[in-house]
């Protein structure tokens, strides 16, 4: 049953105008009796928005936060009439210039990163319908009432079993195929369409991975926001290598659900692991805690080679394209599972499993597709068990002597420096290994310096395997190589932001600060982890997920202790929250909206604008996707920009070639709307920027303080905020930061710790006190209900403030 | 020759579009015909001898400097004053023809960069390629930035410090 909160004929603007509410009893359902019958459910203005429905809004955004463009290639190369150099103002034989190539090739990304999180989710939701059935229900728990904001904001419906999701799924499959048309050659001509159409894709992911997220919550049993996830092992040196080993490696939980059932079923725990790298591991552990984390992204290629891994399961997303070339070096088995990556391998899916293992055992095949994951578990843990002990009599890996007789012949041609994407010093590294000296790829493999993207080795021109290398060196300290990691909880439950709703939107807790993303980083794993450290100690909810959640769970502080240990997984000041995996991340604007509705009473359904509005002027959320690299990423950072929350990415983001910028310098942007007497008044540029890239940790730090910022903060609040701010730009930059005097609005604003400097820097810059706006807001006057109906809407407490 | 003048990580290269190669001498000649030129230091000089060179260098020429990253505080650490921006933002203002400079005097004409991360700069560089044709670039950093106007060419450190001495004298 499914809960249709409005017809869907009647169209946006009938909706705009009228400002209507419905009762209604004609719930559509097939279950006999309905506690919801006589619901009065109040639909929003732009249920099931198509690609232009929402661009109003986007033109607000992007006229604010203006898309800055980094072209990352000068030419493009999409059609045959190219390629086009797009330099010095030309446009390409299709009339398109460098802006909107840009545009079109970000939007291009978004459409990637929506379609892999969303065909990720129709995979997952098919087969948990064809296991559990469509009419199992969708239940989070007692505390868990607003199940899937993001289906209730953009689709308008409750929905209440797994076959409820599909509608959401059908809606999102089709907005993404018109977004992908956008980019042919001669459709859309525009950069600000381009980007307004990127957002929509952002947005579609949001839901893509909120399908996928609940699905999996629901029907495999997984941590229904529950705070007190347990703690699972993490880390290369947790894994037991006399005992046969799965690795399973990308996103899709199926296959690793299918080998730890089969394992359990057999009893087989305790004579095999099950471990995962990437967000396959965050979710096998958040099925059974059997299984291991081995880490993130950046741990694939030096694990595979380690050779550790007997049976390789790759599902989709992120894994290494040559992991078949790789799983051979080292007679390792690869069995392929999803219709993404097939492989080149051989389909066994109606084999027989006996079969399957046999010819793989024997070499008579080079690996396996199979697309049943229930085979997958039965055929990879036999085939593991048959192969291990052989395998372990293997050699894999050189020994320290032979690293430094192959390290001694390097020609010093430099180029894998020059090639590493962190220009990582490896030349040097390698020389010295040559003279028996190997701290120093020791200290590149610590904490992922170098993340193991194997470009340095396919350069050398001496063939040196520079890989093996390092996954040889560092298996010297691999029992330090343990760690752990809070397994993924899932959704943030009604009752803890029934109790930091107000105290984030008034300002008293500083923030909501999420790391997630990817291991593309600049230098190392460990800056992700001191930047979520730095903020628990001040007291910000720290949300993580995916191979951010990995990377922080890889870091021990002072006394010995990992983060996950030290803080609590309560989504509260100091908690530290993982929320799962990468499809986890819609709980992350999934907690902002419901900070809109349970705390400010806002209604959801087809209410996408209001909502979005509201996040952004009030919730002070900030996104950190330090080493993002994928497509996925893209929409995932423009999918949460699109509600509101500003994202800071690392240099590398700067590759993604679009920024959404604010300008501090032109007043006239920061204008702002005050709902409660329909006043226009001078605002304060919070938050900054909506998608920013810092270059280094220090940068991103200030940054990510001072982008926690919002227009309704309380005095009380925003003196908070700015202490924090101005504590991290002493530390970092040595000096009260001089734009400070930006966010002072009254004299109250003003942190009593920095009252006389600041007051020093006020006087110097002529400031003048300004209005609190008491319902700040970027739309407009006439897009809202009146401000009666406004305030009637709204929560008490939110009126108070 | 040639690999001096490809890209110091050479999949940077964006198109037919390469910067010209420098040595000290042009380079001088280019901040002496720029009207309003800017420095921009990145958080790589954390040390001597770059650090002195690199204000040395500000120093001789009198150009005002932006920090980007945390290079604020290294050039304080040295009571040498300059105007903090994310190397992002600071791009994007430089990309404005309208904007007023760092002193409010007015957009600038030059904007010679050292110390920035390579492939960020380069991005940096590829933005005011495209859309601030009011300004000219120029990097002195050791590597070959082919998204910029006019580069240093890739080199070893000890011929790098001997182009940082002789950006020393007019
Ligand atoms: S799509 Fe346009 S710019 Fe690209 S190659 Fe074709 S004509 Fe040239
Ligand atoms: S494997 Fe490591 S050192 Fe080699 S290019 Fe990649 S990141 Fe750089
Ligand atoms: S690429 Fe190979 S030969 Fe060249 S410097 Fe690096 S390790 Fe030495």
């Amino acid at each position: 049953m499914v809960i249709h909160v409005a017809p869907k004929e009647l169209k946006n603007d009938f909706w705009k105008s009228k400002d209507i509410k419905i009762s209604f009893g004609e719930i559509i359902h097939d279950g006999e009796d309905s506690e919801e019958k006589e619901s009065e459910l109040e639909m929003g203005p732009t249920p099931k928005p198509s690609v232009t429905d929402l661009r109003s809004w986007d033109m607000k955004l992007l006229d604010r936060y203006e898309p800055f463009y980094a072209p990352f290639c000068d030419m493009c190369c999409l059609c045959t009439y190219g390629k086009c150099d797009l330099t010095d103002g030309k446009k390409g034989a299709c009339g398109i210039d460098i802006k909107a190539q840009q545009a079109r090739i970000v939007l291009l990304a978004c459409c990637i990163g929506a379609a892999a999180h969303s065909a990720h989710a129709r995979h997952l939701l098919e087969h948990l319908i064809e296991k559990k059935g469509e009419d199992f229900p969708i239940d989070l728990g007692m505390n868990i009432e607003i199940e899937a904001p993001i289906i209730r904001t953009v689709i308008g419906i409750i929905p209440k079993t797994l076959g409820d999701l599909r509608e959401a799924m059908d809606y999102m499959e089709e907005q993404n195929l018109h977004l992908l048309s956008a980019c042919h050659t001669g459709q859309e001509g525009s950069n600000i369409d381009f980007e307004s159409k990127a957002l929509h894709a952002g947005l579609m992911d949001n839901l893509g991975k909120e399908i996928g997220d609940i699905s999996q919550i629901v029907a495999l049993n997984l941590p229904k926001g529950d705070e007190d996830a347990p703690l699972v092992e993490l880390g290369m040196g947790t894994i037991n290598r006399e005992k046969p080993v799965v690795l399973c490696i990308g996103h899709n939980v199926s296959s690793g659900a299918g080998i730890l059932d089969y394992v359990e079923n057999n009893a087989l725990e305790d004579n095999m692991e099950v471990c995962g790298i990437c967000c396959a591991a965050i979710d096998i552990s958040r099925y059974n805690q059997h299984a291991k984390v081995v880490g993130p992204i950046s741990k694939q290629l030096k694990f595979i080679r380690s050779g550790v891994a007997d049976v390789i399961v790759v599902d989709e997303q992120c894994i290494r394209t040559d992991v078949l070339e790789e799983a051979h070096k080292n007679q390792a088995k690869l069995i392929a599972t999803t219709d993404k990556s097939c492989m080149g391998l051989p389909d066994m899916t109606n084999e027989d499993p006996d079969k399957i293992v046999s010819q793989l055992v024997n070499n008579q095949i080079e690996g396996a597709l199979i697309l049943d994951p229930d085979k997958v578990g039965e055929v990879a843990t036999k085939v593991a068990l048959k192969i291990s002990k052989d395998r372990k009599t293997l050699k894999i890996l050189p020994e320290m002597d032979e690293i430094q007789e192959m390290a001694s012949e390097c020609t010093e041609c430099g180029w894998c420096t020059r090639v590493c994407p962190n220009s990582l010093p490896m030349m040097s590294a390698v020389l010295e290994a040559g003279k028996g000296d190997f701290s120093k790829m020791e200290e590149l493999n610590n904490n992922d310096i170098c993340y193991s993207c194997g470009r340095c080795e396919q350069e050398c021109e001496r063939d040196l395997p520079i890989m093996s290398m390092m996954a040889r060196i560092g298996e010297n300290k691999i029992k330090e190589q343990k760690f752990n990691i809070r397994a993924g909880r899932g959704p943030i439950q009604d009752v803890e932001i029934r109790k930091v709703g107000a105290p984030i939107v008034l300002g008293d807790i500083p923030g909501v600060i999420a790391f997630v993303g990817c291991t593309n980083y600049p230098d190392g794993a460990s800056d992700v982890a001191r930047m979520a450290e730095e903020f628990l100690e001040r007291n910000y909810i720290v949300v993580t997920s995916g191979c951010g959640a990995m990377s922080i769970g890889e870091y021990r502080d002072e006394e010995g202790k990992t983060l996950y240990e030290k803080y609590s997984g309560d989504f509260d000041a100091k908690g530290l929250v993982n929320v799962g995996s990468c499809v986890s991340n819609a709980h992350i604007p999934g907690a902002c909206i419901k900070i809109a509705n349970i705390f400010a009473k806002k209604p959801l359904e087809g209410n996408f604008e209001e909502i979005a509005d509201y996040i952004l002027n009030r919730v002070g959320a900030c996104g950190v996707a330090w080493g993002a690299y994928s497509q996925k990423a893209a929409a995932i950072a423009t999918g949460i920009n699109r509600w509101g929350i500003p994202v800071v990415l690392g240099p590398h983001g700067t590759k993604y070639r679009r920024l959404f910028l604010g300008r501090t310098d032109l007043e006239e942007k920061w204008k702002i709307n005050d709902m409660r007497n329909g006043t226009v008044v001078q605002g304060e540029p919070a938050p900054e920027h909506l998608l920013y890239a810092a270059e280094n940790r220090e940068e991103a730090t200030v940054a990510v303080a001072k982008l926690c910022l919002r227009p309704n903060d309380t005095s009380k609040g925003r003196q908070l905020k700015l202490n924090h701010y101005i504590d991290l730009h002493r530390k970092y930059f040595g000096t009260i930061p001089e734009d400070v005097y930006k966010f002072i609005r009254v004299e109250k604003d003003i942190p009593i710790t920095y009252k006389k400097d600041i007051k020093a820097i006020l006087d110097e810059r002529g400031w003048l006190p300004k209005k609190i706006t008491s319902e700040p807001s970027i739309r407009d006057f006439k897009d809202q209900s009146s401000p009666e109906n406004f305030k009637n809407k709204s929560h008490p407490k939110a009126d108070a403030k | 020759m040639y690999e001096r003048i490809i890209p110091w990580q050479p999949t940077a290269i964006a198109g037919p579009k390469q910067a010209l190669l420098v040595t000290p001498k042009t380079a001088k000649m280019m901040i002496k015909r720029a009207k309003r030129p800017l420095f921009v230091v990145g958080p790589i000089i954390k040390e001597d001898p770059l650090l002195k060179l690199t204000i040395d260098i500000a120093k001789k020429w009198n150009i005002p400097i932006v920090t980007t990253g945390d290079a604020y505080k290294t050039l304080r650490d040295r009571e040498m004053d300059s105007n903090p921006y994310g190397i992002v933002e600071i791009t994007n203002l430089l990309k404005d023809p309208e904007w007023k400079g760092v002193n409010g005097e007015g957009q600038h004409d030059l904007v010679m960069f050292i110390g920035c991360i390579y492939y960020i700069a380069s991005q940096g560089l590829s933005t005011l390629k495209h859309f601030a044709p009011h300004l000219k670039t120029l990097t002195i950093c050791k590597f070959f930035h082919s998204n910029a106007d006019a580069s240093f060419p890739n080199m070893k450190d000890e011929e790098w410090l001997n182009y940082l001495e002789k950006m020393k004298t007019a």
